[in-house]
């Protein structure tokens, strides 16, 4: 990739301190990520993995190192300021928990708009059309108790790209899924990768899903065991 | 706000309890309003009307005239600064005058009210209170005296007494009057040391044609304590125009007991509320935080998404300010009609020990509850603010929660 990247990260480090325990969780990670890129970043449980989403999201801030988002860095930016860079920048889809449970589908999909001041029909329209592309626009008034947990990850995804973020942070996506529902999805960020560019970048440790990505990063310890680039198959 | 709703709806037991901790101080207080109002208003009504008026203009005290009041020569001057003000709604000459009253072998110490009887109705119901006899007129020689000075004196219709005047600037006069009739007092006191009297009557006492010691005055659209400023303001005003030798006094004045009462009334009020209040506070406090808890992890979600601190502050504040709101609507809806339900039955009549109590104060033995529309916002305009503030907190904790913490939270 020849192109200014769109997430840069410089010798990231994350370690968690409790009262008497320190533990590292990033050992220097840095990272390129491009726009359009669908990547996945994999390693077994405790590897860093869910730790460089919260990251690179700005959930959460290194202990040391640098992250910059197209060219800007994140390190000095208040509470505030994540927080409007995560409405405008980042889509997220989360393990679990990821809907509003008193909002119907369509709301919950229309929610980051509300956030972001976009009028009230103009998101309800965008909601609906991205549902419509996903093909879930059948459950828009039902509310998320109502529709399986492949469906909730689906809406979970619509919300993440509605506002066309810079880019979509998924933490383990399919963690809660059967096979089949997990191929679903990820073919779904498949398809709005290609189909509308949008960037993904998720983390996961089912094998089963890596072969459907264009870049793998493989990270051991906290560190890159391995970032390499590969031909996606269906 | 439709999500603040929801979430109302969904969680209703803990919804209504909130609404009912707001819901319930105001009520309470507005019904203690209601009925403080209402004994203050009785007690000033009934003050006003039967002894005092809502202010008088007396003599200026030059030298000491013990428990009389001073007299005046002539009540003339003052008279014509009164005609002046506007909105007096009825005034009377008046006299007092410390007497012995002998009766046989008896002698008592009382107090002659000289009064002109055609115009003592506005102030006094003393006409109404006749049990034996007939009121008072301006030609009759005779006077009244209450069930308790007839009893001790054994005196009965017709039977004579004999006053001797002992006003100490008064000319020392004696006269045989009869008994016209004898009034039910509002306080056994009063029952026991007045005796009424023609004003000119009285005056024969004094030995002076003229004489007066009081002009009571009730001044026009009050109704209680509450119009103190427009007393207030009318007495400043006579003060103003009366010629040298006189002077105002107010119902404060006046009615020193009233006074006392309400200052305490008015501190017990706002301890009342304070408890009722913080009571109140206490509960929306508790169920907005136990509801912030609950939802732990979808305000970690929500800050996750980007939503501002101050979004998530005023998502939790939107939430307890429907329930504010709805409770302050309803805590005045309830008081003010538990009001008017009371008042269209006339009153909540009392019995035994209390209703005797409340007659030898003066005051009907019904108890009436009464309630100004700026006494009703302010009970819920208070509630209000006491339990928005309240709700801060919660907020404010919500506002503050890690994103990724509060999305692992588990209850």
């Amino acid at each position: 990739m020849s192109s200014s990247p769109l997430i840069r990260t410089l010798d990231l480090e994350k370690t968690y301190v409790t009262e008497t325990i320190e533990t590292p969780a990033l050992r220097g990670v840095s990272v390129e990520l491009h726009t359009g890129e669908f990547t996945a970043v994999a390693g077994p449980s405790g590897s860093g993995k869910s730790t460089l989403l919260h990251l690179l999201g700005g959930l959460d801030r290194p202990t040391s190192g640098e992250i910059y988002l197209e060219d800007q860095p994140m390190s000095g930016l208040s509470k505030d300021q994540l927080s409007r860079l995560r409405l405008t920048s980042i889509g997220f889809v989360f393990q679990a928990y990821n809907l509003i449970p008193v909002l119907t589908v369509l709301e919950n999909t229309a929610f980051v708009l509300e956030l972001q001041g976009v009028v009230r029909g103009e998101r309800m329209k965008r909601a609906k059309k991205i549902l419509g592309e996903l093909g879930i626009e059948q459950y828009a008034d039902q509310y998320p108790h109502r529709i399986s947990g492949g469906e909730q990850q689906r809406v979970a995804v619509a919300r993440a790209v509605v506002s066309e973020p810079s880019i979509v942070l998924a933490d383990e996506p399919t963690a809660n899924l059967d096979t089949a529902t997990s191929l679903d999805l990820i073919d779904l960020m498949r398809r709005l990768n290609a189909e509308k560019g949008a960037t993904f970048f998720f983390a996961t440790h089912d094998t089963r899903l890596l072969d459907r990505v264009n870049r793998l990063i493989t990270l051991v310890d906290g560190r890159i065991a391995e970032d390499q680039t590969q031909t996606a198959t269906s | 706000m439709k999500a603040a709703i929801r979430h109302m709806m969904r969680n209703r037991r803990r919804t209504i309890l909130t609404l009912l901790a707001v819901l319930i101080p105001i009520y309470f207080l507005i019904v203690m309003f209601g009925f403080i109002n209402s004994m203050v208003q009785d007690m000033f009504e009934s003050s006003t009307r039967f002894d005092t008026g809502h202010m008088q203009i007396r003599a200026e005290e030059t030298r000491a005239t013990g428990s009389a009041l001073p007299l005046m020569n002539d009540p003339a001057d003052a008279l014509a600064a009164l005609d002046s003000i506007e909105g007096i709604e009825w005034s009377t000459v008046r006299l007092d005058l410390p007497a012995l009253a002998s009766v046989g072998d008896r002698t008592r110490t009382v107090f002659v009210r000289g009064v002109v009887p055609e115009e003592i109705d506005p102030i006094s119901n003393m006409a109404d209170r006749i049990v034996e006899g007939e009121f008072l007129t301006s030609t009759s020689p005779g006077v009244l005296v209450g069930e308790e000075l007839a009893e001790l004196l054994d005196l009965g219709l017709g039977d004579d007494m004999v006053l001797l005047g002992a006003h100490p600037e008064a000319g020392l006069g004696a006269i045989r009057a009869p008994i016209v009739g004898i009034f039910s007092a509002p306080e056994a006191t009063i029952g026991r040391t007045f005796v009424y009297a023609s004003l000119d009557t009285a005056r024969q006492l004094a030995r002076n044609d003229t004489a007066a010691t009081a002009i009571v005055i009730r001044v026009d659209g009050v109704v209680g304590p509450q119009d103190a400023a427009l007393m207030e303001r009318k007495a400043e005003a006579l003060r103003a125009v009366l010629p040298p030798g006189f002077e105002v006094q107010d119902w404060l004045e006046l009615l020193p007991v009233m006074d006392g009462y309400m200052q305490i009334l008015t501190p017990m009020l706002l301890i009342m509320a304070i408890v009722f209040f913080g009571l109140g506070a206490l509960v929306v406090v508790n169920t907005l935080y136990l509801s912030v808890m609950e939802r732990t992890r979808e305000i970690g979600l929500i800050i996750a998404l980007g939503a501002s601190r101050l979004r998530v502050m005023g998502m939790v504040l939107a939430e307890a300010g429907i329930i504010t709101v709805a409770g302050a609507f309803y805590g005045a809806l309830v008081g003010v009609g538990i009001i008017l339900i009371v008042e269209a039955f006339g009153g909540i009549p009392l019995w035994g020990q209390m209703a005797a109590y409340m007659r030898e104060i003066g005051i009907p033995p019904v108890l009436h509850i009464s309630i100004t529309a700026p006494q009703v916002l302010l009970s819920a305009g208070a509630m209000a603010i006491v339990a928005m503030l309240a709700a801060w907190m919660p907020a404010w904790r919500a506002s503050k929660l890690e994103p990724m913490e509060a999305m692992r939270y588990v209850e």
